[in-house]
């Protein structure tokens, strides 16, 4: 909660970033002349969300999750299923598959959250492997002329003409990403945030201070599993595809490193991984089969020289700049 | 008030605490001494809940409270702080006390999620209120600092009025002086005397004998997990057992 910018600061620059944000697919259409860059930034916008996920779960609660493209996938493909082959609408599979990865990260927090660091990270290494295997192996499901393979699944988008573009799209998923980051500060400054903060910085106090320990962090990990759960099923609906690969581990590094790079445990720093490292992907397409060295380069890089993310390292800078202003100051009122 | 009665707790081949019954009068200055690894800590340990005693009852106003989590210990109405400082070190000083407050707080998951008129009033509430805990002890100017980077005196303060912003009946104090210079200690004594006309009730373990000897209504002596001795302050000071086992122990 430390304020690096004074408040008087603050209201220009929101209204800055509101500017840009809002008149974003515009400006990128009259540039690019096409859609494809406001695709990307609706990619970027459902990842917002599936990090701010993970953040609520690794940076706040201190519960490491590789496996949390798991929750992406369950999310994606229970409401792909459902718009498949029965036809629900859009304002029903998005629930439907959030809820189910809730559920599903509830069911498993509730062993999980017994155990310690290392041993957390391995089980949950496990859960996206079985998730994974689970998509992989399983029969196809009805007519494939449309829809579920063992490969991956198309969706059709009968139910949605009111998004039959991607500014449209951009618009309709940033309403989105505005209620999750509100909701996600409102949960951290709150008595519940600030029992998952206990839980990372200190375990036995919190038990002491009369935070339950256990119910905490399986409360952590249901609400974390929401967030990337109903990224997951919005994200079948915007790309109209979903495979199981998406499952492994490449994913989950993925949304780790974002946020590890981006910087845990705030607002905007998994806002900043994720446009980061989504542009450099764009950038390095050709390169793809080299992610997972990018992702080890780029965590390497944070654990080395950015133990705060991007956001921390700015942060810093910018109190270190200040503190320097200040004593400049005081030397010359001294002279 | 608080009672403790016939707790044992062994670990392996060793008995930590052994037989111990003692209880603590309500509005009172408790004291519990001994050399070190007599098994005060363990005792503190059993009272709130980090370890189950093998053998014994904690009794808390009538309530029976052995066996159970730390965090319901703590919402019956003890609380505690640490021998070995444990603060929440990157939260903010505001915050630690905050979280001292949990079991006394009423919003739920859903208020806190969805921003309630109700978790707004009650978060208004408290943050006014753990600034006037913090300017209780002295640290209000800290407020938004990291605990971490408060000089080691002031993290034992901080700790403190962490524990009381539960409101507890008993507040258990683990070596509360250790690190302490004469300065902050003769503080220290003001304060604990200002937390007892709060009409807060004080368990203290503490090696300091001037702090205890000034500070204490009633002492326990504990020696190698047994109880050696108990009284006043001025009994404890005559009694030739205890004298035998300071000076026969490392102190
Ligand atoms: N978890 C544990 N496992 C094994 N032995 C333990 C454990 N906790 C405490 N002990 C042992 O119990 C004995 C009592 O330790 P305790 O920490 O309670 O002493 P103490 O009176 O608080 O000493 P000090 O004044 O040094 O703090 C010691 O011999 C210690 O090694
Ligand atoms: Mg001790």
């Amino acid at each position: 909660m430390n304020n690096t910018l004074s408040t008087k600061k603050k209201l220009p620059i929101g209204i800055a970033v509101a500017v840009v944000v809002l008149a974003l697919p515009f400006i990128l259409q009259l540039i690019a002349g096409n859609d494809y860059s406001v695709m990307i930034c609706c990619i970027i916008l459902v990842y917002v969300i599936a990090v701010s996920g993970l953040d609520i779960l690794f940076g706040y609660s201190g519960q490491i999750s590789l496996g949390h493209a798991a929750f992406f996938v369950i999310g994606a493909y229970t409401s792909g299923l459902l718009n498949n082959y029965f036809n629900t609408p859009l304002w029903l599979t998005i629930p439907a598959g959030a809820l189910l990865a809730t559920g599903i990260g509830a069911l498993l927090a509730w062993p999980a959250s017994k155990l310690k660091f290392h041993f957390l990270s391995l089980a949950t290494v496990a859960f996206g492997e079985i998730v994974y295997y689970f998509l992989y192996v399983s029969p196809k499901i009805g007519d494939s002329s449309i829809g579920f393979t063992n490969d991956y699944m198309g969706i059709n988008v009968i139910n949605i003409p009111f998004l039959d573009n991607y500014t449209k799209w951009y618009f309709f998923l940033l309403f989105f990403v505005v209620i999750f980051l509100l909701a996600k500060q409102s949960l951290i400054h709150s008595r519940t945030g600030r029992a998952f903060m206990a839980i990372r910085e200190n375990t036995h106090a919190a038990n002491g201070m009369g935070v339950n320990v256990r119910k905490n962090k399986i409360i952590a990990f249901a609400v974390s599993a929401f967030y990337t759960g109903f990224a997951g099923a919005v994200y079948v609906h915007l790309i109209r595809y979903i495979a199981p690969a998406t499952a492994q581990q490449k994913q989950s590094v993925l949304f780790l490193t974002m946020l590890l790079f981006g910087g845990t445990g705030s607002l905007v720093g998994p806002i900043i991984g994720v446009i980061f490292i989504e542009l450099l992907l764009e950038l390095i397409r050709p390169l793809q089969e080299y992610q997972m060295l990018l992702y080890g380069i780029l965590l390497l890089i944070v654990i080395v020289a950015l133990p705060g993310g991007l956001y921390g390292g700015v942060k810093d800078a910018i109190v270190s700049l200040k503190r320097r202003k200040e004593t400049a100051k005081l030397a010359k009122s001294d002279q | 008030m608080l009672e403790a009665k016939n707790i044992t707790i062994r670990f392996g081949g060793l008995t930590a605490v052994n037989n111990v019954s003692m209880q603590v009068r309500p509005g009172q200055i408790t004291a519990l001494i001994g050399p070190n690894g007599a098994g005060k800590t363990t005792l503190f340990n059993c009272i709130s809940g980090v370890y189950v005693p093998n053998e014994g009852e904690v009794i808390l106003d009538g309530e029976h409270l052995e066996g159970k989590m730390g965090y319901k210990i703590n919402a019956a109405g003890i609380s505690r702080t640490y021998q070995v400082i444990n603060l929440f070190w990157n939260m903010t000083v505001l915050e630690n006390v905050l979280v001292g407050m949990h079991s006394r707080l009423t919003a739920t998951f859903w208020d806190s999620l969805f921003h309630t008129k109700k978790k707004r009033e009650e978060e208004k509430q408290i943050v006014e209120k753990a600034h006037e805990w913090l300017k209780f002890v002295g640290l209000d100017e800290y407020a938004n600092d990291r605990a971490g980077s408060l000089s080691y005196g002031k993290q034992r303060l901080l700790e403190i009025v962490r524990g009381l912003a539960s409101e507890p009946k008993v507040i258990l104090l683990d070596e509360p002086a250790a690190g302490m210079n004469t300065t902050e200690k003769a503080e220290l004594d003001v304060l604990l005397q200002r937390i007892l006309k709060m009409g807060y009730t004080i368990l203290v373990v503490e090696h300091d004998m001037k702090l205890i000897m000034n500070i204490s209504d009633y002492i326990y002596v504990l020696c190698q997990g047994s109880l050696l001795a108990e009284g006043t302050p001025a009994e404890i000071q005559n009694n030739p057992d205890v004298i035998a086992a300071y000076l026969g122990g490392d102190e």
